[in-house]
């Protein structure tokens, strides 16, 4: 495998990842950055566990999710069911904080950053297959569990409440706990990843972690549609892969075509590329299919 | 008879005239082809029960709410596609259900929004609701809020006199009031009418507003079901089994 | 005690701009309904322009100033039909789609600001727009004549903001739009209209804080946008999204607090102290304060 694409197919898998775990949230219209502050903290945290104190690599990623879900139920207790601009500037002041900190401690690096952390299998190439097979069964696991969550009664009182809060509590849903249980799913999820995350480069560095992420993973979100998981899927390795197909000096205005594609598709085509129906309709046809056969 | 005499004095036609008018929330039809006719000088009462349509009716007459077909004309112009702000400088208001008030303003401020777009005539404006209404200038500096429901369906009349119409709109006026206030309101409508502005009323409390009222529709789940002069409309058995609980 | 005076007029004169650019979102959000997240970012991008007219003219200062308050206009305006078309989308007003919208505009502006001036460096600001003396120093902390007059600026500028809310015809339907939409439309105020008119004023006062922080700062940077929307963003959600009164209080208060932090704590760290504070309000009471008037 090349090096190129071990970074295409790792940094894809991430933004999946990720995209989905804001994506969760926002199925009861919360958009949950505080997940990218969770990258940092379980990522930093592992880095130094296997670093200094030389835990064994898959115990750190254990303790990164852990960590990512501890401090997703915390912060939900307080903003289950606040209002979405509570929870965006909850997840943007846990980033500045996040960032903060880490700069301030020499032992994880400070602004250097932390470099040098150890392949998790016996040689380098190795090392790319085995985060490659984790991210990859980590796709598949927290996809289906998505899969499963939005097909279930709760799937359906999450777009209740997306649709309106009020209505939803008069038809007995519990706005706060559906809120917490998507919030600390997605920052079990952010959590694992962002350990990940620094694995693929084996290094971290407080530049990781900025609000450049907010954009990709919200431009994925929007793009690819924000009412089912297969856009977030589909649009990931689209909105990474593209400019890199591009010149240089292109590719470094990145942030201004996501913003430019995340205002158009919010225009034009609001509920983004894959819509709820879309899915329903190809679902539709293929079952006919089966049928025929 | 009153119906007659308008006819003779605007050879036009009506003040406002509404044809065919359907309006649908979704796939709820809230107004199935209506039309009416309210001619200068009259009042007119709609009378139905609640989500008959009468407050859709209103509201599109208005442009609030878009209509699917049909058309309204007002003063011999089409106004079924113009914006509200436009319809309320071509002299139609509405006194909204629920006396809508805006309660956090001064009633000064709420007499003023009523005359955004003519605010150089407000002084004469101010001076006649201060006649018709001397509550509303002893309490002009008073929030809106601390007014009571009766005061409150004053400023809200109040204030549609401020922007100059030739037409008001009344949506259930007595709505939520003590009866003794109920009749004050309708007295003040009669006086209103009598200094030549035009009434288009709905109500549930419909042997009062037949009382007070030149002719009427009754609107039952979308559509116009009887239409008559004020008389003919007390008299008819079937409003009074439904409408007079008599 | 010298210390602490200082740094409160510091600490004024920044929550004098907090406290306008927290009135410009707030008024957006009341009048055109609309989160405009990356509103203090396109404050910054008129910095930018104010520097770049400074340069090309040999520091006219009238020149500068109103390029700054023009192109904030302008930038406010352009971006109306944008939000009219995203909220028309949805069929009511959405919070949500129009705070995305705005986010997306501050991604283009700060990596446009990143590429495009001073090879992403950060700008200085020339002396005779910011003031070369300081007024009074005391040891590493000193009150320049720019903070002073930011602050003078700042109090006359929100004085007459409520003088226009609370006196003029356009105030009156922005405070009838504010308290309930439908309603104002029903007595015959222009929604759309009123709505472009809140982003002029708005532009207006991003403009003068524009100028402003220059004064205050001496400086900007790319990433000044987004660390400015952010406290904004906080100020507005603590007082209470909406509420005027409440962003004034709170916006002053975060000045002082980031002031006296600055004066008392370690560098590196006062930001995150201003942080730390926020979120545990935020945290404690999601919709402010003084309560949310949406």
């Amino acid at each position: 495998m090349s090096l190129s694409i071990y970074y295409f197919l790792s940094i894809t898998a991430v933004n999946i990842l990720m995209t989905w775990a804001i994506y969760l949230p926002y199925r009861v219209a919360h958009l949950h950055f505080i997940t990218i502050a969770n990258m940092a903290i379980s990522g930093y945290l592992a880095g130094y566990l296997v670093m200094t104190l030389k835990f064994p690599f898959f115990w750190a990623l254990l303790i990164g999710f852990a960590v990512g879900g501890l401090i997703g139920y915390l912060v939900s207790l307080f903003i289950g069911d606040a209002p979405t601009f509570a929870v965006v500037i909850v997840g943007f002041t846990f980033i500045y904080i996040t960032r903060t900190v880490i700069e301030n401690i020499p032992a994880i690096g400070g602004t250097m950053g932390m470099f040098g952390l150890p392949n998790i299998a016996k040689t380098p190439a190795g090392h790319r297959n085995l985060i490659i097979v984790i991210l990859y069964g980590l796709v598949l696991l927290v996809g289906f569990l998505i899969y499963r969550f939005d097909n279930s009664r709760l799937g359906k009182a999450a777009s209740a409440i997306f649709v309106d809060k009020d209505l939803a509590t008069s038809l007995g849903v519990d706005i706060k706990k559906l809120g917490q249980l998507l919030q600390v799913f997605s920052c079990i999820v952010a959590g694992g990843t962002g350990v990940l995350y620094g694995f693929i480069y084996r290094s971290f560095h407080p530049d990781f972690f900025t609000f450049h992420l907010v954009g990709i993973y919200m431009t994925t979100m929007f793009v690819g549609g924000y009412s089912t998981l297969w856009g977030s899927l589909l649009m990931a390795p689209i909105l990474y892969g593209l400019p890199l197909l591009f010149p240089k000096e292109i590719q470094s205005w990145r942030m201004v075509i996501y913003g430019v594609i995340l205002i158009l598709v919010l225009v034009l085509k609001p509920e983004g590329f894959i819509t709820r129906r879309l899915v329903y309709n190809i679902g539709i046809r293929l079952s006919h299919k089966r049928e025929k056969i | 008879m009153q119906n007659e005499k308008t006819a003779t004095t605007a050879p036009e036609g009506a003040l406002l005239k509404v044809e065919n008018l359907s309006v649908s929330y979704g796939h709820i039809n809230a107004l199935k082809s209506v039309s009416i006719e309210v001619f200068l000088g009259e009042i007119v009462v709609l009378i139905g029960a609640n989500g008959a349509g009468k407050t859709t009716l209103l509201s599109s007459i208005l442009g609030i709410t878009p209509s699917q077909s049909g058309t309204i004309s007002f003063d011999g112009q089409r106004i079924d596609k113009e914006p509200v702000d436009k319809i309320v400088r071509k002299g139609v208001c509405l006194v909204p259900e629920g006396r809508g008030v805006f309660a956090s303003m001064t009633v000064m401020d709420n007499l003023l929004l009523g005359a955004h777009h003519n605010l150089k005539n407000k002084d004469k404006y101010l001076k006649r609701v201060f006649e018709w209404f001397p509550i509303l200038e002893q309490r002009k500096n008073q929030v809106a809020k601390t007014l009571s429901g009766g005061e409150r369906q004053m400023l809200a009349i109040g204030r549609a006199l401020m922007s100059e119409p030739k037409l008001i709109l009344v949506d259930e006026p007595s709505l939520g009031l003590a009866p003794i206030v109920v009749n004050e309101i309708f007295t003040i409508l009669q006086m209103l009418n009598k200094e030549g502005y035009t009434i288009l009323l709905s109500e549930q409390n419909t042997f009062k507003a037949l009382k007070v009222a030149h002719r009427g529709y009754v609107l039952e789940t979308g559509k116009v079901t009887l239409s008559g002069t004020a008389q003919q409309l007390l008299n008819d058995p079937g409003v009074k089994a439904a409408y007079l609980g008599a | 005690m010298q210390v602490f005076i200082a740094q409160i007029i510091n600490g004024l004169s920044l929550g004098s701009i907090y406290v306008l650019l927290a009135t410009g979102f707030n008024l957006l959000l009341l009048v055109a309904l609309i989160i405009h997240f990356s509103y203090p970012v396109v404050v910054v991008f008129s910095m930018y322009i104010v520097w770049v007219v400074l340069n090309a003219t040999g520091n006219n200062l009238l020149l500068g100033i109103l390029a700054g308050v023009l192109s904030s206009i302008i930038l406010n305006v352009v971006s109306a039909p944008i939000f009219q078309k995203v909220m028309k989308k949805r069929g009511e007003v959405d919070i949500n789609s129009t705070m995305v919208v705005s986010m997306g505009m501050g991604f283009i502006i700060t990596d446009i600001l990143s590429h495009s001036f001073n090879h992403g460096f950060p700008i200085a600001f020339p002396e005779n727009l910011t003031g070369s003396e300081p007024l009074f120093r005391i040891g590493l902390i000193s009150v320049q004549v720019g903070q002073v007059w930011s602050l003078a600026i700042g109090a006359i500028a929100v004085s007459a903001f409520f003088v226009l809310l609370y006196k003029t015809r356009a105030g009156r339907a922005f405070r009838a739009i504010a308290e309930d939409p439908a309603g104002a439309r029903l007595v015959g105020i222009p929604i759309v209209k009123t709505g472009i008119q809140s982003y002029a004023l708005s532009g207006v006062m991003g403009g003068m804080s524009a100028i402003l922080i220059a004064m205050l700062l001496h400086s900007a940077s790319p990433g000044l946008g987004d660390m400015l929307a952010h406290k904004v963003l906080a100020v507005s959600i603590v007082a209470g999204l909406g509420n005027l009164v409440g962003g004034l209080v709170v916006g002053l208060a975060l000045g002082v607090i980031e002031a006296l932090i600055q004066g008392y704590a370690a560098g590196s760290w006062s930001n995150a102290i201003a942080f730390v504070v926020m979120l545990v309000v935020i945290l404690w009471k999601p919709k402010g304060l003084f309560g949310i008037k949406v």
